[in-house]
C-alpha cells in the first residue's frame, strides 16, 4: 500500500512537468501580448511598452522565462508573480481558495445527496412516472449549461422583486463581521450557484447510480441474498447500493479539479469570488503565470483526487488490493 | 489664466488674516453648478456604484486600470480639474496659477489647509515629490514620463518642478506647450507614505509600482480626495468613507461630498450589472445605448429610475480602417487609395448604425473630434458620402473593379477576387452589429467581408500588429487632438492604419517617403500646433486636419455615441461622468433624496 502510494506519488512530479510546459507554450501561441490591453491609454507610449516588457522580463527568451519559473518553484516554492497585480501568484489564489471551496463543497455536497438517493428510487422503481420525470429532468440539467441556467435563475428572481442576483451576499453585510443576518443573507443568495452548478452534476450522478444499480441488481449475488430470505431492504442497502456505489467514489476523484475549470462562466454570470473567472481573466490577458499555475493547481488536484479516489476505492471494496 | 488684481489682493488679505489668527482653516472653495440643475442637497447615505473588476492595486501610477482610476477619482485630487459643465480648467489643489509670458514657467499657488486623510498637512513637497519621483519616473507603469519629455532643437530635455515655499510650485518647460496646464490633471500622492517606494527614498526605480497593493492596510492609502479607503474585500467590493476635511463646499456652504460612504460593488460583465442594478444593489449604471429600449420601457413601467442622456465628448467613436500596408499586395494598393475609401465609403450605412445598433442616442461623427467640443469641432459631414449603394457601385466601376466572373463579386484581377477579411470585437454587441451591416451592404455591391471576431481589447494590439486587412476599432475623443496625437499623427506610434510612416526606430523622424501629401500636411499641423500657444490659430489648423481626415478617409469615422446612464429616482444632483476622466468627478455632488 505504502509502495502504491509513493508510487503514484513520485509519479506527480513529471506530469506536472509536463502539464506546465506545454500550457506554457500554448499561452505563448496565443497572439497579441499582454501590454496590448494599455494601448489604448494616452499614457502608454512606445518607451513604456518597452520599460513595462522589460521589468515583466518578457524580453528574454520564451524558455528562458519559463525556466526561471520552474525554477522558483522548485527552489523556493515561488509561483511567479501576477503582471497585472503585480503581487505573487500564490497570495492572490489563497485570497479566493476559501470561498471556491466552500461553495464547491457545498454544490458537490448538495449534488450527492439529491442525486444518489434519486438513483437508488428510479432504479427501483425502473421505467416507473417518476423515473421518467427524473431522467428527463436529468437530461435537461446535463444538456443546459450551467451558466445558462444561472442566468436563468437571476432572472427569475428578479422578476419575482428579488435583490439577490450575484454576488454571495448583499453590498451592505459585505466586509462586516458575522451575525446571523449575514448568516442568512449568505443562504439567500448561495442557493443559486448551488442550484445553477449543481444540477448538471445531479444528473450525471444520478444516471450512474442508476445504471450501476439496476446492473447489480440482476448479479447473482442479488439474488442469492434474496434466496436467503433476506429482507429486501438489507438486500437493496447491504448487498446492492454499497456495490454500485463503487464507480461514483472514483468519480467524485474527478470532480475535483471541477472546483476551479468547471463553473468558469456560472462563476463569472452570478459574480462568485472564486478562483475560476481569476484563471479566465490570466488566460484571456496573457497574465502568463497566474494561467500557468492555476493550470498546474487543477492538474494537481486531479491527480490527487484520483489518488485519493483509488483509496477510498480500496476502503469501501475488499475486493481491491494494491500492492 | 491670469488672475485679475481684485482676486490678487482679495487672497493677500485671506492670507493675512489667515496668518493673523494662525489657525490653519482650509481654504475651502464653494462650488456650486446651478446650470446642471444642480441644489444644496442634505448629507448622509450611502452611494453604491459598479466597478467592472477588482482594482489590482490601489497605487494610480502603478497600473493602467479602469478599477484604480475609477477609485482614484474619488481618493485623490489634481492641481486643476475639468469644469463640470463648461469643460473649462479651474482651480483644485492649485489654487490658482500663473504662466509666464513666453509660456514656459507655471507657478502654482497650492490651496492651503488642506489636509491628507491622515492628518497630515499637503504641502508643496508632495507636488514636487508626485511629479519628480512619481509620473516621471520612465518605471512607474502608469506614469507618464514622455509627457514631461521635449525634444527641442534635437535634444531631449525635462521639464523641471521645484517648491519655492510651501505652498508654491514652479515648474519650468523646455518650450511652451499648449496643452500643458489640460495635462496637469494627474493625481497628487502624499510625500510622507510613498517616500520608501520611491528613488529618493532609497529604492529602485521599478520599486514604485509595489507602493498600496490589495493588501495593504486601508488607512495608510492616503489622498486628499472627497472619500478614503475604508475596507476591501477580495472579488467583491471596495468601500469608501467620507472625507470630513474634504476643501470643497456647495453654494450653501455644507460641505461636500454629501454621501456618507461610498461603495463600488464589484461585478464582472454588462449583464451582471444590469441585473445588480435591476435588483437596486447599484444605485447608477453607464449603459450602451444597445441596453437603451430595455432600460427605458423598465423605466415607463415605473421602475423608479430614469434612463438619462447627453452628447458626449468623452469616449470612443468607432471607425472603419482599411490596412494600407495589408500583407496582400493587391489589397495593399488598393487600401491606400483614397479613392477606394471614399467608394466603400458610401457603402458604410452610418444612420443605419445609429439607429438600430445605438437605438438613436448616437450622432453623425466629427472627423474625429466630437461634436460638442465647441473649441475644435469642424462639421465635415457635409464632405461624408453618405450612405448611397449605386454611388458605391459606381464608384468601384469607375476604378476598374468590376466582376469578371460573374459570380457576384467584384474582382482586383481576373484571378483575383475583391474579398477581404474585417477584424472587429465579438464580445462587444455594438462592435459586432457594426461589423454584420457592413458585411451585409459591402456584399450588396459585390464586396465580399469574411469577419473575424477577436476581443475588443485586442483590436489595438491587433492593428499595430499589422495582422489584419480592414478592421472595426474605436479610440477615444479627449477635448484637445494634441493629446491624442500618437493615433491621429502620421508616424505617430498609434498610427496603425498606415505602419509604413512609423520611425526607423522610436523617437526619431516618421517616414515622410511613405507619406501621401495630405499625410504630410497632417503631421505638419500637429508638429506645429503642439508648441503653438495661439488659440485661434490652433483651432483653424486642427479644423483643416479634420476636413483632410474627411476628403482622404484615412479611417471612415461611423458614428459618435452619447452618454447614456441609468439612475435611481433616490438619488439627486446627478451628471453623467464615465468616471476615467482624471479632473471630472461629480460624484461629491450626488445626494440621497
Amino acid at each position: 500500500m505504502l509502495v502504491f502510494f509513493t508510487r503514484r506519488i513520485l509519479l506527480f512530479f513529471p506530469t506536472l512537468l509536463l502539464v506546465s510546459f506545454i500550457s506554457f507554450f500554448i499561452i505563448q501561441l496565443q497572439p497579441g501580448s499582454f501590454t496590448d490591453r494599455y494601448l489604448e491609454d494616452p499614457r502608454f507610449s512606445p518607451e513604456a511598452v518597452e520599460r513595462l516588457t522589460a521589468q515583466l522580463g518578457l524580453d528574454r527568451p520564451a524558455i528562458e522565462q519559463y525556466g526561471r519559473w520552474v525554477w522558483g518553484i522548485v527552489t523556493r516554492l515561488d509561483f511567479g508573480f501576477s503582471f497585472f497585480a503585480n503581487r505573487p501568484v500564490s497570495t492572490m489564489i489563497g485570497e479566493r481558495l476559501a470561498w471556491t471551496v466552500v461553495i464547491a463543497v457545498v454544490t458537490l455536497g448538495f449534488a450527492w445527496l439529491v442525486a444518489v438517493p434519486l438513483g437508488i428510487y428510479t432504479a427501483l422503481k425502473r421505467n416507473g412516472f417518476t423515473d421518467a420525470v427524473a431522467s428527463f429532468v436529468g437530461y435537461v440539467g446535463l444538456a443546459v449549461p450551467d451558466f445558462l441556467v444561472a442566468l436563468l435563475l437571476v432572472a427569475l428572481v428578479l422578476a419575482y422583486g428579488g435583490t439577490n442576483v450575484g454576488g454571495l451576499f448583499s453590498p451592505r453585510f459585505i466586509g462586516e463581521p458575522w451575525t446571523w443576518a449575514k448568516f442568512v443573507d449568505l443562504l439567500n443568495h448561495l442557493w443559486i450557484p448551488v442550484l445553477a452548478i449543481g444540477t448538471a452534476g445531479i444528473a450525471t450522478i444520478m444516471r450512474q447510480m442508476r445504471a450501476n444499480l439496476l446492473d447489480v441488481l440482476h448479479a447473482d449475488y442479488v439474488r442469492t441474498a434474496r434466496a436467503k430470505g433476506v429482507s429486501e431492504r438489507n438486500v437493496i442497502n447491504r448487498h446492492a447500493v454499497r456495490t454500485a456505489i463503487n464507480p461514483l467514489v472514483s468519480m467524485a476523484g474527478l470532480q475535483l479539479p471541477e472546483l476551479i475549470n468547471g463553473t468558469i462562466i456560472a462563476s463569472i454570470v452570478l459574480n462568485l469570488p472564486t478562483i475560476g473567472p481569476l484563471l479566465y481573466d490570466s488566460l484571456l490577458a496573457k497574465d502568463q503565470y497566474v494561467a500557468m499555475t492555476l493550470l498546474l493547481f487543477a492538474s494537481l488536484l486531479l491527480m490527487i483526487g484520483n489518488l485519493l479516489a483509488d483509496l477510498a476505492l480500496a476502503w469501501v471494496d475488499p475486493r481491491i488490493r494494491y500492492g | 489664466m491670469h488672475r485679475s488684481r481684485g482676486t490678487t489682493l482679495l487672497a493677500l488679505a485671506l492670507a493675512l488674516a489667515l496668518s493673523i489668527s494662525s489657525i490653519a482653516v482650509a481654504q475651502t472653495k464653494t462650488v456650486g453648478y446651478p446650470g446642471l440643475g444642480l441644489e444644496p442637497g442634505t448629507p448622509g447615505g450611502t452611494l453604491t456604484l459598479a466597478l467592472g473588476d477588482s482594482p489590482p492595486r490601489f497605487f494610480y501610477y502603478g497600473e493602467i486600470s479602469q478599477p484604480i482610476q475609477l477609485l482614484s477619482q474619488q481618493m485623490f485630487d489634481s492641481l486643476v480639474e475639468y469644469d463640470l459643465e463648461t469643460y473649462d480648467l479651474i482651480p483644485a489643489l492649485a489654487e490658482s496659477w500663473d504662466v509666464s509670458d513666453d509660456g514656459t514657467v507655471y507657478t502654482f499657488n497650492l490651496r492651503q489647509g488642506v489636509t491628507w486623510h491622515d492628518g497630515e498637512p499637503f504641502t508643496a513637497d508632495d507636488v514636487v515629490f508626485t511629479y519628480e519621483q512619481i509620473i516621471t519616473n520612465p518605471e512607474a507603469r502608469a506614469g507618464d514620463a514622455a509627457q514631461f519629455t521635449y525634444t527641442v532643437d534635437g535634444e531631449t530635455r525635462q521639464v523641471t518642478f521645484e517648491a519655492l515655499d510651501e505652498h508654491t510650485v514652479r515648474m519650468t518647460l523646455p518650450a511652451p506647450s499648449p496643452v500643458f496646464l489640460l495635462q496637469q490633471r494627474f493625481f497628487i500622492m502624499p510625500k510622507h507614505a510613498l517616500l520608501p517606494f520611491s528613488v529618493e527614498g532609497g529604492a529602485e526605480p521599478a520599486e514604485i509600482n509595489d507602493a498600496w497593493p490589495t493588501s495593504v492596510s486601508p488607512s495608510t492609502v492616503v489622498g486628499t480626495g472627497p472619500f478614503r479607503l475604508s475596507a476591501y474585500v477580495p472579488g467583491q467590493l471596495v468601500r469608501l468613507e467620507r472625507n470630513p476635511d474634504y476643501w470643497k463646499a456647495d453654494e450653501a456652504g455644507t460641505p461636500l461630498p454629501y454621501f456618507e460612504r461610498l461603495e463600488f460593488l464589484i461585478v464582472q460583465g454588462t449583464e451582471a450589472q444590469t441585473a445588480q442594478f435591476l435588483a437596486g444593489n447599484i444605485d447608477q449604471l453607464n449603459i450602451s445605448g444597445a441596453q437603451f429600449p430595455d432600460f427605458k420601457s423598465r423605466e415607463l413601467a415605473g421602475a423608479g429610475f430614469s434612463v438619462i442622456e447627453s452628447p458626449a465628448l468623452f469616449g470612443s467613436p468607432p471607425h472603419l480602417a482599411f490596412n494600407f500596408n495589408a500583407a496582400d499586395s493587391d489589397l495593399a494598393e488598393l487600401f491606400s487609395n483614397a479613392e477606394f475609401r471614399r467608394a466603400m465609403e458610401f457603402a458604410v450605412d452610418r444612420e443605419r448604425v445609429i439607429e438600430d445598433v445605438y437605438n438613436g442616442l448616437a450622432e453623425l461623427p466629427g472627423t474625429p473630434t466630437a461634436p460638442v467640443n465647441a473649441a475644435f469641432y469642424e462639421d465635415t459631414t457635409g464632405l461624408f458620402n453618405m450612405y448611397d449603394l449605386s454611388a458605391a457601385a459606381a464608384a468601384l466601376d469607375a476604378l476598374g473593379l468590376v466582376d469578371t466572373n460573374n459570380n457576384g463579386v467584384r474582382n482586383i484581377s481576373a484571378s483575383r477576387e475583391l474579398e477581404f477579411t474585417l477584424t472587429y470585437g465579438n464580445d462587444s454587441a455594438v462592435f459586432t452589429d457594426i461589423a454584420t451591416i457592413i458585411q451585409n451592404d459591402f456584399a450588396e455591391i459585390g464586396v465580399r467581408v469574411n469577419l473575424q471576431g477577436i476581443q475588443a481589447s485586442q483590436l489595438l494590439g491587433t492593428g499595430l500588429s499589422g495582422d489584419y486587412e480592414a478592421i472595426v476599432v474605436a479610440l477615444g475623443n479627449l477635448p484637445d487632438p494634441e493629446l491624442r496625437k500618437p493615433i491621429w499623427q502620421p508616424g505617430g506610434s498609434l498610427y496603425y492604419w498606415h505602419r509604413a510612416t512609423q520611425p526607423a526606430s522610436p523617437g526619431e523622424a516618421p517616414n515622410f517617403d511613405a507619406m501621401e501629401p495630405w499625410e504630410v500636411r497632417i503631421w505638419e499641423i500637429f508638429d506645429a500646433n503642439s508648441t503653438e500657444m495661439d488659440a485661434a490659430l490652433r483651432a483653424e489648423r486642427y479644423r483643416e486636419w479634420q476636413r483632410l481626415n474627411a476628403e482622404y478617409a484615412p479611417v471612415i469615422m461611423i458614428a459618435k455615441p452619447g452618454n447614456v446612464a441609468a439612475v435611481y429616482d433616490t438619488v439627486d444632483n446627478f451628471v453623467y461622468s464615465l468616471g476615467v476622466i482624471p479632473g471630472y468627478n461629480p460624484v461629491p455632488f450626488y445626494f440621497r433624496r
